[in-house]
């Protein structure tokens, strides 16, 4: 089943995304119990070519003096902390700096060659939060309800494909355009044959998450310039399967259904506040609800700033 | 007349329709605080009592009643009325998908706009949805009258097998199986009694341009 949310303040400013978000996804519970995540667009301020990394890295000695010695190879580290997440593992989360974007991914793919480790993200403009477990733990667990920005979207997880783990965990991140992520509620059923021209391109695929191929395909399509509703309507015609994806990108969200309709997805906006849902129940936390607008089959909706 | 409320706010789904359930035995109307758009509102009540929602309902708001009134106030999630056998659910804002589906019996009202496949394999009882209606309006239907006053999209009566969709506004397209004609006097006389009866006012003109979609084949799935 799974829940996806998401919202954009429309005056630009940063507020409570990630208060807003939890409430909303915590509506949303029921739909899913395995993990969550969020992606917080806005309100990490990092200075330009700067990044911030998020790295599972199991309890081992060592371990975290390796990690830090390949990352200074690259770059000098600011701002670094370690959250606990269960007895196995920990999050180094740590910032930063490239010369450039395509550093990033090479970086990201040097660290994963580590034995147990591995890169859950890396981002300039958004943070990414996922976890096992349920909405409320990982929001407790990682402190979002204090995290602030202009944007945000989030997931919470009934696993029907693919590993239970944090890295499956929703929102996915591409890496072929900057900050790109996307959340999923759905099945997409010609997986192979969109994930088969993105390989020959030279992406990479970490898992056979139908949510991975999604974002890259996302991704690919807006750095060949589509503006993020010709995108979605793109994903309406390419992807087969029943499906709701809602996407973030460093100034927007937007959300494609299936040509059948068969996953939910509703929207309700006001003078502040453009929010989407699976169910009324969690737009309830955000916005007015009197006027809740169902998404039909095949439309995309979107709303940047 | 008897009056209960219950305040659904911080119960359970199931504790709340076991109270419905519990409570209907003894009065005449329950009204429920609080609803915030939880799914299965009122599931196989069975009592002749009247239900007022005061907010949203989710999912499955009254799946397999048989004989409560029921209003929700704001809007309703999927499959409103699932499969009721007698009764009637009033709508008074939207409609998610599923509207009517596999209902026997009663009357599902939504004032507003419904979603998609309202309707879908009805076998009977009454669906009138007052504003727009969305993808494969009554698909698989096999029995009961649909309505719509607004306007329905693609694949409307989408392998209809029995019953008649009335729609006044624009049809889209039809679905497989699926033919659309003028409504008979009887059927606008029909239409007119029980549109007045949930307080839907249309001109007398306006009851001569309902369009009427019914099957072509009783059997469109084995030909």
């Amino acid at each position: 089943m799974c829940g996806i949310a998401g919202l954009i303040y429309k005056d630009k400013k940063t507020h409570s995304v990630g208060k807003s978000l939890t409430s909303m996804l915590g509506s949303l519970q029921h739909r899913g119990p395995d993990s969550a995540g969020f992606a917080i667009y806005g309100g990490l301020n990092l200075p330009k070519n700067h990044y911030q990394l998020n790295i599972e890295i199991k309890n081992k000695n060592e371990l975290l003096n390796q990690v830090k010695t390949t990352l200074t190879q690259s770059s000098k580290i600011f701002n670094e902390e370690i959250i606990k997440s269960d007895e196995k593992d920990n999050i180094y989360r740590c910032e930063i700096k490239l010369e450039n974007y395509s550093m990033l991914k090479q970086l990201i793919t040097t660290l994963d060659e580590i034995e147990d480790i591995q890169v859950i993200n890396g981002s300039q403009s958004f943070e990414m939060i996922k976890d096992i477990g349920k909405v409320k733990d990982i929001s407790k667990r990682y402190n979002v309800s204090k995290r602030k920005g202009t944007h945000g979207i989030g997931h919470t997880r009934f696993a029907t494909e693919s590993g239970i783990d944090r890295y499956h965990a929703h929102p996915y991140q591409s890496y072929i355009t900057p900050d790109i992520t996307v959340v999923h509620n759905g099945q997409i059923t010609n997986y192979w044959k969109i994930r088969d021209p993105l390989e020959r391109k030279g992406h990479v695929f970490k898992t056979l998450n139908d949510t991975e191929c999604i974002v890259h395909y996302i991704a690919e399509k807006l750095s060949q310039g589509y503006k993020l509703e010709e995108t979605l309507e793109a994903a309406v015609k390419d992807l087969d399967g029943p499906f709701s994806i809602l996407v973030g990108t460093p100034n927007g969200i937007g959300i494609a259904k299936d040509k059948l309709g068969l996953r939910p997805g509703v929207m309700a906006e006001n003078d502040d506040i453009f929010a989407i849902a699976s169910e009324e129940m969690s737009l309830q936390n955000v916005v007015n609800t009197e006027h809740v607008e169902q998404i039909a089959p095949g439309e995309t909706r979107s709303y940047t700033i | 007349m008897s009056e209960y409320t219950i305040d659904a706010k911080n119960m359970e789904e199931k504790d709340l329709t076991r109270s419905i359930k519990e409570h209907a035995l003894n009065y005449d109307k329950l009204i429920i605080k609080n609803p915030q758009s939880r799914h299965n509102i009122a599931a196989g009540v069975t009592e002749e009592v009247k239900i007022e929602i005061d907010g949203s309902a989710g999912y499955f708001i009254g799946t397999m009643i048989d004989g409560p009134k029921i209003h929700v106030k704001n809007n309703a999630g999927w499959f409103a009325g699932d499969n009721m056998t007698k009764g009637e659910l009033i709508i008074d804002g939207s409609a998610g998908d599923g509207a009517g589906q596999g209902i026997y019996g009663g009357t599902v009202v939504v004032r507003g706009d419904a979603g998609s496949r309202t309707g879908e394999i009805m076998k009977g009882g009454t669906v009138i949805i007052g504003g727009n209606s969305g993808f494969m309006t009554g698909l698989l239907m096999m029995g009961g009258q649909l309505i719509v006053l607004g306007d329905v999209t693609n694949d409307a009566g989408e392998s209809i097998m029995r019953g008649t969709i009335y729609v006044l506004g624009e049809v889209k397209s039809l679905g497989k199986n699926a033919k659309m004609e003028q409504t008979t006097l009887e059927d606008q006389k029909e239409l007119k009694t029980l549109l007045t009866k949930y307080g839907f006012e249309i001109t007398d003109i306006d009851y001569t341009n309902f369009k009427k979609i019914t099957n072509k084949s009783g059997k469109p799935l084995t030909e």
